[in-house]
C-alpha cells in the first residue's frame, strides 16, 4: 500500500516541478484574489486582522478547489487514469495519494499567499504568523479531502469545472467558519490555545472527511 | 394491491391536510405575544421535520444504492431530495415571514437559520448535478456519495454554526422555542401538522418516486431498441 502511495506522489510532484501548472495557476490565482480583496476593503483600519483572515481563506478556498481537482482532473484528459485503476494499488490508496499531493500544492501556495498577506495588510513577521500555519494545513487538509473526492464531477458532467466549487464550498463551510475565526484571532496577537475550539473543529472536520473520502472514494473513481 | 396505495394515501394525504387546516385556522387560540403570524408555526415545524427526514432518506438510499446497487435506491434519493428541497424552502420562507413582524427582520445570521440555509445550499448543489448530469451509473454512484457526504456534515456544522453565534451574540435571542406551547390545544394542532406533513411526504414521494421508475423503464427500453436496430442493420 505504501509502495502505491509513494510512486503516485513523486510521479505527480515529478509531473509538477516540470511543468509548474499547479503552482504557477494556484500561486497567480491567491495573488489576484487577495489584489481583489485589498482594492475592496482597503489595506488598513482596525478590522485589518479580520479582512487579512478573511482574504486567506477565501484565497485558499477559491483557489484550492481549482488547484486540488487539477491532480485528479489531469489524469482522467489524458487517459492515464485507467492505467492507475488497472495497477495493482487500491481505489483508497490513490485516495491517499491525490490528497497527499493536493495538500502539498495548497500548502505552497499558502506559503506564498502568508508573505503576500503580511505585505499586502503591513502585518507583521513574526510569531502570528507562524501560529497560523498548524490553521491553515488543517483547513487545507478538509478542502483536499472534500475536493480530491468530488473532482471527477468535472469531466463527467457538462459544466462540471463549475459545479465543483458549488458542492464542495457549503459543505467546507463549518471548517471555514472554524479557520476564519481562529486566524483573525491569531493575526489580533491571540495564543493558540484561545483558538483551542476552533482548532478541535478543524481536526474533527478533517478527520471526518478523510474517513468519509478513504471509503468511498472507490465508488466515484470507477467508469462504467 | 399496489395500485390502491397511492390513492390510500392521496386520501389521506387530503383528510389530514383539512383537518389539520381547520385546527390551525379555527380551533386552535391565537397565541397571547406573537398573535396570528404565530399560527404559521404549525406549518414551518412541520416542513423542517419533512425536510430532514428527507435529507436522512437521500444518505440512506445512497448508501443502499452503493450496497446493493439497484436502480430503485437511486431514483429513492432523487426523489427525496427533491422533496426534501422542496420542503427546506417552505421552512425557510415561512420562518421569514414569521420573523418579519416578531424579529422586525426577515432574516438574521441565527444558528438554526444558517444551519437550514447551507442544507439548502448542500442540497441545491445535489439538484443541480443531477439536472446538469445525463442519468448513468457513474452519476448514481458519485450523487449517491454525495447524499452520504452531506448528512455526514450536518452534525458538524450544527456545532460550528452554534459556536460561531454564541461568540458573536445574536441580537435577537427570541425563538419560538421559548414561548413554549402552554396550551394543550396547541400541541394537539402541532401534532395533527405533523402527522398530516408525513403523509403528504410518503404520498409525494411514491408518485415521484413512480414517475422516475418509469422514466428509467422507458431509458432500458430505448437502449434495448437501439441495440435490436443495431443488429438489424447489421
Amino acid at each position: 500500500m505504501l509502495e502505491g502511495f509513494g510512486a503516485i506522489v513523486r510521479k505527480d510532484l515529478r509531473l509538477e516541478v516540470r511543468s509548474g501548472e499547479s503552482t504557477v495557476a494556484l500561486v497567480s490565482l491567491s495573488l489576484l484574489i487577495l489584489v481583489v480583496m485589498v482594492l475592496a476593503f482597503g489595506p488598513g483600519g482596525a478590522r485589518r486582522a479580520e479582512v487579512a483572515a478573511g482574504a486567506l481563506w477565501i484565497a485558499l478556498i477559491f483557489a484550492g478547489t481549482l488547484g486540488a481537482s487539477r491532480a485528479l482532473m489531469a489524469e482522467r484528459e489524458s487517459g492515464c487514469i485507467r492505467g492507475l485503476l488497472l495497477s495493482p494499488v487500491e481505489p483508497a490508496t490513490i485516495y491517499a495519494a491525490k490528497l497527499a499531493v493536493a495538500l502539498i500544492f495548497m500548502a505552497e501556495a499558502g506559503v506564498a499567499v502568508l508573505v503576500m498577506l503580511v505585505l499586502f495588510f503591513n502585518l507583521e513577521f513574526g510569531g502570528g504568523l507562524l501560529r497560523l500555519i498548524p490553521v491553515f494545513l488543517l483547513g487545507a487538509l478538509g478542502l483536499s479531502a472534500l475536493c480530491t473526492l468530488l473532482a471527477t464531477v468535472s469531466g463527467r458532467v457538462r459544466a462540471g469545472g463549475m459545479l465543483l466549487p458549488v458542492l464542495v464550498v457549503p459543505l467546507f463551510t463549518p471548517a471555514l467558519i472554524a479557520g476564519s475565526k481562529a486566524s483573525a484571532a491569531l493575526l489580533a496577537g491571540q495564543s493558540l490555545g484561545a483558538v483551542a475550539t476552533w482548532l478541535k473543529l478543524l481536526c474533527a472536520f478533517d478527520v471526518l472527511f478523510v474517513t468519509a473520502g478513504y471509503l468511498l472514494f472507490e465508488h466515484v473513481i470507477l467508469e462504467d | 394491491m399496489k395500485g390502491y396505495l397511492p390513492v390510500t394515501l392521496a386520501a389521506a394525504t387530503c383528510l389530514s391536510m383539512l383537518t389539520a387546516l381547520y385546527m390551525v385556522f379555527v380551533y386552535v387560540p391565537t397565541e397571547v405575544d406573537q398573535g396570528i403570524v404565530q399560527r404559521i408555526f404549525y406549518f414551518h415545524l412541520p416542513c423542517a421535520w419533512v425536510t430532514f427526514l428527507a435529507f436522512g432518506m437521500v444518505a440512506i438510499a445512497g448508501g443502499l444504492y452503493l450496497w446493493l446497487g439497484h436502480k430503485i435506491w437511486d431514483d429513492l434519493g432523487y426523489a427525496a431530495a427533491e422533496l426534501g428541497m422542496l420542503f427546506c424552502t417552505l421552512v425557510l420562507v415561512t420562518g421569514s415571514i414569521w420573523a418579519k413582524p416578531i424579529w422586525g427582520i426577515w432574516w438574521t445570521w441565527d444558528s438554526r437559520l444558517t444551519t437550514t440555509f447551507i442544507l439548502w445550499l448542500i442540497y441545491g448543489g445535489y439538484l443541480l448535478l443531477r439536472s446538469f448530469a445525463d442519468d448513468t451509473e457513474e452519476i448514481a454512484r458519485f450523487a449517491a456519495v454525495l447524499g452520504i457526504v452531506g448528512v455526514v456534515d450536518v452534525p458538524i456544522i450544527i456545532i460550528s454554526v452554534r459556536l460561531w453565534r454564541t461568540i458573536h451574540p445574536a441580537v435577537l435571542l427570541t425563538r419560538q422555542g421559548e414561548h413554549g406551547l402552554e396550551d394543550p390545544r396547541m400541541v394537539a394542532t402541532l401534532l395533527v401538522s405533523l402527522g398530516a406533513f408525513t403523509i403528504m411526504f410518503v404520498w409525494l414521494l411514491w408518485v415521484r418516486l413512480a414517475t422516475l421508475r418509469l422514466r428509467s423503464r422507458v431509458a432500458t427500453l430505448r437502449r434495448d431498441l437501439a441495440v435490436l436496430e443495431a443488429g438489424a442493420h447489421l
